[in-house]
């Protein structure tokens, strides 16, 4: 293709230096692969060439290096680990941007803000259980059939379709400050939900239908872990793949959550 | 323990707001006025109605000293200074630190001018806390041990014990006086940086700018705001430690004095201040403890 450094169609090599682990509370390990990448090849496509040729550079036999990826076109966030120190989608990064040179070294490490399972596969749980915490969605299961929604102005589905795009990837996550590891599940509940959640929630207050939870949610971010514990460095809306206006939402949020707040205190709990 | 947890739990919105509250009022508010007040030991220079200095530098202490006279004279001083400074800055401290504990820093890695920022508003918390404590205990308190020469602050010698207690004694320069003098530079520097950008994720905070153009508007008053305090408060500290002149600084403090109170009031003042122990190196107490040195020789044409 036009990428100077393949021209000739020449395979070069570009070595892979990859933080591993054996499982929950096992002890991290490197170990560098040297891969020969074809054109166009992506982290996936090498992570599949070495899971075939478990050797490591010095030429000694590993266990293939684990990961965890779904639909390969990054709309499903599953891929999501650290690579070159940098939080993103690995499906969607192309070896010819990273390291365009034989010999390059491109660097993963799984997400640092979730449990390792796996070497690159990290469990993301604590996320879905943030989407439960502010209850994000649209509650239309009953007995009947409640006919058609509400309809939506143009503007509005234009902000809610940007926020719809969210694919709980983590990457807001793990380079937000604010969001520490917590492997303990019984600590989620106070610890910081994160962007994506406080957006989710946005996403569904402003549904026509769903704004019947919107107290609800409301009331599960005003408490300890929700949006007053955003401290503002704005690292989210700078890594989305999405490009979600996620610092939009936080501020949207945080007008709510003042609304909401005074409500409270004037009116009583 | 749970107790307590389960009080941060159910008052958490509120002690984070009020958090964020306290920052802007009282305690922003009260650091322009603030700024303002000791930067005029510099713009006084253009008051047209100071009468008692005879010097550009001199109307600017008279301005200052002026202004400390107004501010020490107001009302339940001592009720207003607790309620509405050291109480709103210890709250907005504690819970500060506490909820600074909760954060991390990665700007190694997401080196982003946020992210930066973030991490700066913490570090000048902390820098800012200990400088106003510092500050406070030295000039307010009486901890005088901790100035670079001992000086007791006296509002009725406000611009010259505050010069002695930066550079040191009669406001000539010392060693501990560069390190102090060093230290309320970064001080005023950090707090001022912890105010601007404070202002600017309060108004995300509270939800008053939420589109990124209105956040990038607002931080440009933001800046604004920043860059004009800063000028204060770096004027404002030039004034005290390049423009003033400590002997120029007790006389005009003491004409005010006597023209405000009276000869009586001055005479026990000076008193009570004789031995002050900065004011021991100044030129013009050295001078009148000389021994008459007889007269100036006559000077033969
Ligand atoms: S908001 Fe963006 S970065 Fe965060 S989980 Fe959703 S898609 Fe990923
Ligand atoms: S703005 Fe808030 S949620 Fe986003 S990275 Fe910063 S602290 Fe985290
Ligand atoms: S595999 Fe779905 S985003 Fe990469």
């Amino acid at each position: 293709m036009g990428n100077g450094a393949n021209s000739g169609g020449r395979t070069r090599n570009v070595v892979f230096r990859i933080k591993r682990c054996d499982g929950p509370g096992k002890p991290s390990r490197w170990e560098a692969f040297r891969v020969p990448v074809e054109p166009n090849a992506n982290v996936i496509s090498c992570l599949n060439w070495i899971a075939a040729h478990p050797v490591t550079m010095d030429g000694r036999p590993t266990t293939p290096v684990v990961w965890d990826s779904n639909c390969l076109e990054e709309v499903c966030g599953a891929c999501t680990m650290v690579i070159n120190g940098r939080v993103r989608q690995s499906c969607s990064c192309l070896i010819d941007e990273y390291a365009p040179n034989d010999g390059d070294t491109i660097t993963l490490e799984p997400m640092s803000k979730f449990p390792v399972v796996r070497d690159l596969w990290v469990d993301r749980q604590r996320l879905f259980e943030g989407l439960k915490k502010v209850k994000a969605w649209a509650p239309i299961d009953g007995t009947y059939s409640l006919g058609d929604g509400p309809r939506e102005s143009p503007a509005q589905q234009h902000v809610r379709y940007a926020l719809s795009t969210c694919m709980s990837c983590g990457c807001c996550l793990e380079a937000c400050p604010q969001y520490l590891k917590e492997e303990d599940a019984s600590k989620w509940d106070t610890a910081f939900v994160g962007a994506a959640i406080i957006s989710q929630a946005r996403l569904f207050n402003e549904h026509p239908t769903g704004a019947i939870l919107k107290d609800d949610r409301l009331d599960a971010l005003l408490g300890v872990g929700g949006i007053n514990d955003c401290g503002n460095a704005q690292n989210c809306v700078r890594v989305c793949p999405k490009d979600i206006p996620l610092t939009e939402s936080i501020a949207a949020i945080g007008r709510a959550a003042t609304i909401h707040g005074f409500k409270r205190f004037f009116r009583g709990a | 323990m749970t107790d307590g947890q389960g009080f941060l739990q159910r008052h958490y919105h509120l002690l984070r707001r009020l958090h964020s509250l306290a920052g802007v009022v009282p305690i922003g508010a009260f650091m322009i006025i603030h700024l303002t007040t000791n930067s005029s030991v510099v713009w006084g220079a253009l008051n047209g109605r100071a009468h008692i200095a005879e010097s550009a530098a001199g109307r600017g202490i008279e301005t200052f000293q002026h202004e400390v006279h107004f501010i020490n004279n107001l009302p339940l001083l001592l009720l207003t200074e607790i309620g509405v400074l050291w109480l709103p800055i210890a709250f907005h401290a504690i819970l500060g630190v506490a909820f600074a504990l909760t954060g991390s820093n990665n700007v190694s890695r997401y080196g982003y001018q946020g992210n930066k920022r973030y991490a700066l508003q913490r570090l000048t918390g902390y820098i800012g806390f200990l400088f106003i404590v510092y500050h406070v205990a030295t000039l307010r308190w009486g901890w005088s041990f901790l100035t670079p020469a001992g000086t007791t602050w006296s509002h009725y010698y406000a611009a010259s014990t505050l010069a002695a207690a930066l550079k040191g004694a009669a406001g000539q320069w010392s060693v501990a006086g560069v390190i102090v003098s060093i230290g309320y530079f970064i001080g005023v520097s950090a707090l001022v940086f912890h105010f601007a950008n404070g202002l600017w994720t309060a108004a995300i905070t509270w939800g008053l700018t939420i589109s990124q153009a209105a956040q990038r508007r607002w931080g440009y008053v933001c800046s604004c705001v920043g860059a004009v305090l800063m000028l204060a408060g770096w004027s404002a500290l030039a004034g005290f430690l390049f423009v003033a002149d400590y002997d120029e600084a007790v006389q005009i403090e003491e004409r005010m004095v006597e023209q405000m109170y009276g000869h009586e009031y001055l005479l026990e003042l000076k008193e009570k201040f004789a031995d002050r122990p900065e004011i021991g190196r100044s030129a013009v107490r050295q001078a009148a403890t000389r021994p008459y040195p007889g007269p100036a020789p006559l000077i033969e044409e």
